[in-house]
């Protein structure tokens, strides 16, 4: 009975990996083509408004208050060994290399994957999406395509709102509460953060966008018929997303620093 | 007599041996149906027998498990979905629930398939194709109203104003007539009738509604249990022998329903109120 339950659970799970990296496969396809294609540029650019522009508050918001929590909470501890004018890099650093890229894509993942999947899933269950294929257009073309697109290059800039804000929040208090030295303030963060910090958060932003759009879309696609099954591939989705995001800032983590290292002579030498 | 067997070029339409298995459970099995050109075909059977999935078999929304599906003496089923989109562009498919996308007007609902096939720079031509269309299902005028601002009977219209958009030679209908009052769905009848003498169009329709389907049928089949059982015309439909086509066409619940109804009961020894839960 158990080996029965655990044989049907693998064979269940290898089938939707399997399906997942055929749609990926299908929207990277489509992708290509939707570039290509002058026609979709009108849709591409629907899609930037509303999963770009109109995430921008919410980001730069995230960002800001991730900077001033981090300025009061680390102050006491630097403070008491009196590297407290040193507060700028610690905050800049966490936030151009890590809290700023995560913390904006798992809003965006709330914000706009949660949006996408009640989408497309609200249409799959009306059959707007079948009605689309009907009329012999490519739905992963039609409805796909411009949404991962439009994630994938407008999340790293929303990370630089973030970045900027998270900075500014923390320069803030740092400077306006805490009454450390602006001047000691800029600098130490200038020596202390590198421009391959900023950079590889960045980066991140890409494939974190790709991975919040190709998740929240093929949830969309597959979920099931009802107003539950639009709900329960909504949570899916969101939990999807995180993971993933997680996942990926751990993988990053550890090539990054591989070839960070890697090239740190070479720097030297330069 | 032994009836001749179906070959792919007896109709616009054929399905060879057409089975589909949904894991286990087994949708229809072995249907070969040839429909013919600039004709309606009306398939009748009781709900969950298999008759929408077996619709969206003819335009390949859904893959047979076994069988095949032909478009004018061509195999289109085993087709990819590059080739299948230039073959779905001969038809219409009117969904049961319009399947209208609720973020777009109407206009830009009709619109949507030209625009998807053609590079129409002409905003002028546009708009006369989709007053014409509106027009021929009545509805000219509701050009800028959302869908979710028209009734059910209006979106139905639409949503067969947007499958004629691309002046196709089949049209498919789901269940045209399902949940509008009877004068509405006799003005979708009409609607079918007219498409159908006008524009030569070939059209097949499922539903369950005998009214609608003698009003507009020259040939009816039903389905049931994944089989046909009975196909011809109005009057072979009304005199067919079997029971279950005279209890559907009727609307008689059978024997065995009944029996299981009785056996079911509806007084219990635990009689609960809402009384009994405060």
């Amino acid at each position: 009975m158990i080996i029965e339950s655990l044989g049907e659970w693998t064979i269940t799970k290898v089938g939707n990996t399997g399906r997942f990296f055929r749609f990926i496969w299908a929207s990277m396809a489509a992708l290509v083509h939707a570039v290509l294609r002058p026609r979709d540029y009108p849709l591409i650019l629907t899609q930037m408004y509303a999963i770009g522009v109109q995430s921008v508050p919410v980001v730069m918001t995230t960002g800001a208050f991730v900077g001033m929590i981090l300025a009061i909470q680390a102050y006491g501890q630097l403070a008491s060994m009196g590297f407290e004018e040193r507060l700028g890099v610690l905050i800049n650093i966490a936030v151009v290399k890590e809290l700023g890229p995560v913390l904006a894509a798992v809003m965006l993942a709330g914000r706009v994957g949660g949006a996408l999947t009640a989408e497309l899933g609200t249409m799959n269950v009306t059959e707007q999406i079948a009605a689309v294929e009907s009329m012999g257009t490519n739905p992963i073309h039609y409805l796909v395509a411009p949404r991962v697109l439009a994630c994938l290059l407008l999340t790293p800039f929303l990370i630089v709102y973030a970045d900027l804000l998270g900075i500014l929040g923390g320069w803030f208090i740092s400077v306006y509460q805490l009454k450390i030295n602006a001047g000691a303030y800029w600098n130490y963060s200038a020596i202390g953060v590198e421009r391959w910090d900023i950079c590889t958060g960045i980066l991140k932003g890409f494939f974190f966008g790709g991975a919040i759009a190709l998740i929240s879309c093929y949830k969309g696609f597959t979920c099931r018929q009802g107003a539950h099954g639009v709900g329960q591939a909504c949570t899916e989705a969101f939990v999807g997303c995180f993971m993933t995001i997680l996942f990926l800032n751990y993988v990053f983590a550890v090539v990054f620093d591989a070839v960070y290292k890697c090239f740190w002579p070479l720097r030297m030498l330069l | 007599m032994t009836k001749k067997p179906i070959q792919p070029q007896d109709g616009i339409l054929v399905t060879l041996n057409l089975t589909k298995r949904f894991e286990d459970q087994l949708v229809f099995d072995s249907i070969s149906l040839a429909i013919e050109e600039g004709k309606t075909t009306v398939i009748i059977g009781p709900s969950g027998c298999g008759k929408t999935v077996f619709m969206k078999h003819l335009i390949v929304l859904e893959r047979p498990t076994e069988g095949q599906v032909y478009f004018k003496g061509q195999r289109i089923d085993h087709l990819d979905e590059r080739s299948l989109a230039k073959i779905r562009m001969h038809f219409g498919f009117c969904f049961q629930m319009g399947a209208l996308f609720d973020s777009l007007t109407v206009y830009e609902n009709i619109t949507f398939p030209v625009r998807q096939h053609y590079k129409t720079a002409n905003p002028r031509m546009l708009d006369e194709l989709v007053k014409q269309k509106l027009a021929l299902v009545g509805m000219d005028g509701f050009q800028h109203q959302y869908p979710a601002s028209l009734s059910g009977g209006q979106r139905k219209r639409v949503a067969l104003a947007r499958a004629i958009a691309l002046n196709p030679e089949v049209i498919l209908y789901d269940e045209p007539t399902t949940g509008l009052d009877p004068i509405t769905s006799d003005v979708i009848n009409e609607l079918i009738i007219k498409l159908q003498k006008e524009l030569k169009i070939t059209s097949v329709v499922v539903t369950h509604d005998m009214k609608s389907a003698y009003k507009i049928a020259d040939r009816i089949v039903m389905l049931y249990n994944g089989r046909i059982i009975a196909d011809g015309d109005a009057d072979h439909i009304r005199n067919h022998p079997h029971d279950v086509v005279q209890q559907f066409i009727h609307g008689r619940v059978g024997e065995a329903e009944l029996a299981a109804l009785r056996l079911g009961g509806t007084r219990f020894e635990t009689q609960f109120t809402p009384d009994d839960f405060k």
